[in-house]
């Protein structure tokens, strides 16, 4: 494991991270970025779940 | 609410393209379902299970700075509340505008009170709550 990854505290900045999304709104894939995201002066709010298929 | 709500877990885009088809509890969602295949994502906010490659139930709020202000994690079998998760963000956006207040356990909503924290209330939160 070369990239170890330290887990963010509250209070501190978030590494800029980037996902690949499925947008239901257009029924097509694209990219959220937290970069991208701090430049539209957004809140992000991240909902982690454990799989799809199951309940939520 | 100038907010991007994105939900995440280990499944490629492709399954939650294939879930959101299938389910018809999911037809309503307008919200951006965020793949995180490799857990990379979910290791930077600690909920990633290694011994099942999974993300556990965790829920968290970033501002438009990058700070993170609050999280919440819960293990597989409990849900998490939806009105509680929006009263904490409609309390940071309040406590945005008005950093020298705090938002007591109560707080729901505008106009709910709230505390000024100083040497007068040392001793006398129950009165600054109840006056």
């Amino acid at each position: 494991m070369s990239d170890e990854i330290t887990t963010v505290k509250i209070g501190h900045k978030v590494p800029d991270f980037e996902l690949t999304v499925y947008e239901p709104e257009n029924h097509d894939f694209g990219k959220r970025s937290l970069a991208d995201l701090k430049k539209a002066g957004k809140w992000t709010i991240l909902f982690f779940y454990p799989a799809d298929f199951t309940f939520v | 609410m100038g907010a991007e709500l994105i939900t995440v877990s280990t499944d490629t885009e492709f399954v939650h393209l294939a879930w959101k088809r299938d389910e018809k509890e999911l037809a309503d969602v307008k919200y951006a379902m965020g793949a995180d295949p490799t857990g990379k994502v979910s290791r930077l906010f600690g909920v990633y299970d290694e011994g099942t490659g999974l993300a556990l139930r965790g829920a968290f709020i970033i501002s438009p700075d990058g700070t993170l202000f609050n999280s919440e994690v819960n293990f597989y079998n409990m849900g998490r509340n939806i009105d509680e998760l929006m009263r904490k963000f409609k309390a940071n956006l309040y406590l945005a505008r008005k950093a020298d207040e705090g938002c007591p356990s109560k707080w729901k909503d505008d106009g709910d009170k709230t505390l000024r924290p100083g040497p007068e209330m040392v001793g006398r939160v129950h009165e600054a709550l109840n006056d």
